[in-house]
């Protein structure tokens, strides 16, 4: 054997190092290989002036479990499934106000919701399920919305897989177990970092311009603005598509200026009024947009705007549509607007109502996009199904604003309604029995046209501070509106500061199947009695029995050793010459076999003192 | 858990190995280098084996049975008895008896295949979170996989190493060889021809690993032994060849007849999907 060097403490250190590093790389769970990868969205999370609303938490590893589970069981560390069907709003609504602690909420929304799906759109049959669900999911969004949750809440598709695993959990929960780590189940799992907030969010505003036939001796012509406000919110920004708010009025501005920019083509047809059409954002956070895009304007500027037409939500309503005003309907000036719009609402057989809310300056809250106008002197309108100024984050586009709610015919009806009445008004039409855009004309409405743009909006999710500078929708609107109007230009803001939103909004979710600690032990358990019992059956076959006790005996220790050796000596000290001669050779022989403790030196000493004695 | 489940199934998997070796007299002559020299002949085995695939095989799209290919590819697997018989007879060994030699070379093989085939799936999958069922069958299959190589290397010393054989139980030899290396083809034709699920499979395996192992001792028995040896081999703790095979082989009969049971009866695999059901549920 070499001797030792003097540089083994380093290797040996560099071995502890490895073994180490080893050790990590063990230890390391892989999260790849789950048996279902769901897309799940999560819930929104804001703080409005520092108060937290919305899920706090993202990142979810916990067992799951369903809504059957044994009363006043700790659920502290359970996700609760619950899918839409089954869903109990006082229960929900009891649990969250009561802040009691919970590992995480999964709901589970019908496919009908879904913007993916691709069958049964545009159906405006509404049956009385439908209904129920869709009032439902609107209460349970503002409470979600409205609540400071501190766990993770997220919205996943029904789905095959996820059912499976939802029939699964109820079952094993109906045998009265909770779902913990000793008894197995299912873990969801979603690995995503802590939401951060979001830094500076843009909106952006899009306008555009026909301009309107200048003779000599006008240095101004007057404008007429018809604006919009694209963008959402809801309790998922990531399905916040928000059809029909705000997405009918969208489709319905792009093509009133289709139809403005085919008569502007030609100079004589263009009439001696500018129009200005604005897709505003910031919509549901006070109409922020519109507020900044019009302090852009200078004052004179401002002073030249006849009158605004903002659309709002106009894509699911029968035959009554509102006209919403903050100066009182006794100006002449509303008074000619309303009028207008009567005449032609009687035409194409459908009511016009007119509403008066008066506003307030000192209260922040802007209900209606016109009241932004009023505050800056401008009169506007705003063209709405709803009757009721909407509070704020109510009916902005949320969950239940999907594809199949909203009626094409609504939006062509409103579309005609207005450009009608605008029409008649540049042209001095006023009560004249004409109707420009008559249908199956070369300026008819284009139905085609319409229900495009509103699949593109359906499956479009719209929460501004989720949409970057340079979002691919807000290129897309700004290049249509580019091909209808001129002098289009883009104005980014960045949204007020009591707003705060935090990112994270979509994720994946893995659900596992996990055995259970129980399973793992008894599985050592069976192993390790299977390898022994391997073992005494090898030892027993090829070795004999006696071997395999004799690994279970102590070997004779070194003490009695040194007994038998002294023994012996004692005994050959008592024996003749000749003995002694063999004796002598015995020592040597004797140690080897006695260190491989398969003999006893004492009897071996005896018999040779018998024999020596007998032989003597 | 994952781990814990990982290091499971590595003793399931690998412990027989080192169980066998320290538990028969290997461990006592010191036939360490000759299992580490039978490894080492598997894997130039295997990749020759590998070079001859990649030439000679078309990768079919879909995993249907295509006889022609399985037959070439039972043909490529008798590169594995050449390996074999490069192992017991061309390496160089100490002074160790026919009897160890073959065990240490048939246990080397089935080592050196469990770490080339298993190890791998293994590392990988059983630290997941998610639970399956797979790699304790793939641990089970490891086992018949040792006993298979033991037989088949009993053979082979029987076949080449054995001077005097009696000349009616040759055919029976090189049949038995002949199923034993086929083995492989026969698996993946259950598995792709008749559609047999891995437990059924694995069930097949052990089944046929101990039927050999009791053809084995009994031939070996006729062949080596005078008759008074015969005699003795029935008493406990003789150091025959054919003992230890008969008595392993009994164990993994047990054993593969309760687990082909089981398997056929499919009850397991309808409870693949949720073991945790039957601990929640005691």
């Amino acid at each position: 054997m070499p001797p030792r060097k003097p540089s083994d403490p380093q290797m040996l250190e560099s071995v502890y190092s490895v073994i180490a590093l080893f050790f990590m790389l063990v230890a390391c769970v892989e999260f790849c290989d789950a048996a279902t990868v769901v897309d799940v969205y999560r819930l929104i999370q804001y703080d409005i002036s520092g108060f937290p609303f919305g899920s706090r938490l993202a990142a979810l590893n916990h067992h799951a479990g369903s809504l059957h589970f044994p009363p006043g069981s700790d659920l502290s560390r359970t996700v609760l499934i619950i899918p839409f069907r089954d869903l109990n709003i006082s229960f929900v609504k009891e649990y969250i106000s009561q802040r009691q602690p919970l590992g995480g909420l999964l709901f589970l929304l019908p496919q009908m919701f879904s913007f993916a799906n691709k069958d049964d759109k545009g159906s405006s049959h509404r049956d009385r399920g439908q209904e129920l669900m869709k009032n439902a999911m609107a209460e349970l969004e503002q409470l979600l919305i409205h609540a400071n949750i501190p766990y993770p809440v997220y919205f996943a598709f029904e789905d095959n897989d996820i059912e499976a695993v939802l029939a699964d959990i109820k079952r094993n929960d109906a045998t009265g177990q909770p779902a913990t780590a000793t008894t197995g189940g299912y873990k969801l799992v979603i690995p995503v970092p802590e939401p951060k907030k979001i830094a500076s969010p843009t909106i952006t505003n899009i306008q555009g311009w026909l301009q309107g036939l200048k003779t000599d001796g006008d240095n101004q012509l007057p404008t007429i603005a018809i604006v919009a406000s694209y963008d959402t919110f809801g309790a998922a920004p990531a399905l916040s598509v928000g059809s029909d708010s705000n997405g009918s009025g969208v489709v319905a501005l792009l093509e009133i200026a289709r139809l403005f920019s085919l008569l502007y083509s030609n100079p004589k047809t263009r009439a001696r009024y500018n129009i200005l059409f604005g897709l505003t954002s910031g919509g549901p956070y006070n109409y922020n947009g519109t507020h900044k895009w019009l302090r852009s304007f200078d004052q004179r500027f401002r002073e030249s705007i006849d009158y605004a037409i903002c659309l709002n939500s106009i894509g699911s309503w029968n035959n009554e549509l509102w006209i919403h005003v903050s100066k009182p309907p006794e100006n002449a000036y509303i008074k000619q607007i309303f009028e207008g719009f009567s005449n032609v609402a009687e035409e194409l057989s459908l009511k016009v109502g007119l509403k008066h809310k008066k506003i307030n300056i000192s209260n922040p809250r802007v209900a209606w996009e016109h009241e932004q106008f009023s505050r800056l002197r401008v009169t506007a309108a705003t063209l709405s199904e709803l009757s009721v100024a909407p509070e704020l984050l109510e009916s902005t586009g949320g969950l239940v604003d999907s594809r199949n709610f909203v009626n094409d015919t609504a939006i062509i009806r409103s579309v005609k309604l207005v450009s009608e009445s605008l029409a008649r008004h540049i042209y001095g039409y006023e009560g004249k029995n004409i109707e420009i855009f008559a249908d199956n004309s070369s300026l008819g409405v284009n139905p085609f046209y319409i229900r495009s743009w509103l699949e593109f909006l359906s499956r479009t999710p719209r929460v501004a501070p989720f949409l970057s500078k340079n979002d691919p929708f807000v290129m897309a609107l700004k290049k249509e509106l580019e091909e209808h109007t001129d002098k289009v230009s883009v104005q980014h803001e960045v949204l007020d500061g009591i707003f705060t939103f935090y990112d994270s909004s979509r994720a994946k979710l893995n659900v596992y199947q996990v055995a259970s600690v129980t399973f793992d032990l008894l599985l050592l358990l069976v192993l390790g009695s299977y390898l022994i019992v391997l073992f005494s059956f090898l030892v027993i076959t090829t070795r004999g029995l006696d071997d395999l006790i004799s690994l279970f005996r102590r070997p004779p220790s070194r003490k009695e050793e040194v007994c038998d050796l002294l023994l012996l000596e004692r005994v050959l000290s008592r024996c003749t010459r000749k003995f002694l001669l063999r004796m002598r050779i015995l020592p040597y022989m004797i140690p080897g076999k006695f260190l491989e403790g398969k003999c006893n030196v004492s009897v071996y000493a005896m018999e040779f003192f018998n024999r020596s004695s007998k032989r003597g | 858990m994952t781990v814990f489940h990982f290091f499971n199934c590595a003793i399931l998997t690998f412990g027989p190995h080192a169980v066998y070796y320290s538990a028969t007299p290997l461990s006592e002559y010191d036939t360490l280098g000759t299992s580490v020299k039978a490894a080492l002949v598997y894997l130039g085995t295997a990749l020759v084996k590998l070079v001859c695939l990649a030439t000679f095989l078309k990768v079919s799209e879909t995993d249907s049975f295509d006889p022609y290919q399985e037959l070439l590819k039972a043909l490529i697997g008798f590169i594995d008895v050449a390996g074999l018989y490069f192992a017991l007879t061309q390496l160089t060994h100490r002074n160790i008896s026919q009897n160890h030699k073959f065990q240490a070379v048939g246990l080397g093989w089935a080592f050196a295949d469990s770490v080339l085939h298993r190890l791998a799936p293994l590392w990988v999958g059983a630290r997941g979170l998610e639970f399956t069922w797979d790699y304790i069958l793939q641990g089970l299959e490891a086992n018949a996989n040792l006993v298979l190589s033991i037989s088949l290397a009993a053979l082979g010393s029987l076949m080449w190493l054995r001077k005097n054989k009696p000349k009616t139980l040759i055919p029976i030899i090189y049949a038995c060889a002949g199923i034993v290396a086929t083995m492989p083809s026969i698996t993946s034709y259950l598995r792709r021809g008749l559609g047999w699920h891995f437990p059924k499979v694995v069930g097949f395996e052990l089944f046929t690993s101990l039927l050999n192992s009791r053809l084995n001792t009994r031939q070996s028995h006729l062949k080596s032994t005078p008759h008074k040896k015969q005699l003795q081999k029935v008493k406990w703790g003789v150091h025959e060849l054919g003992a230890s095979e008969n008595m392993v082989g009994l164990t993994y009969n047990g054993a593969a007849l309760s687990f082909y049971g089981l398997a056929f009866h499919n009850r397991l695999v309808t409870n693949l999907s949720s073991p945790c059901k039957h601990i929640s549920g005691n």
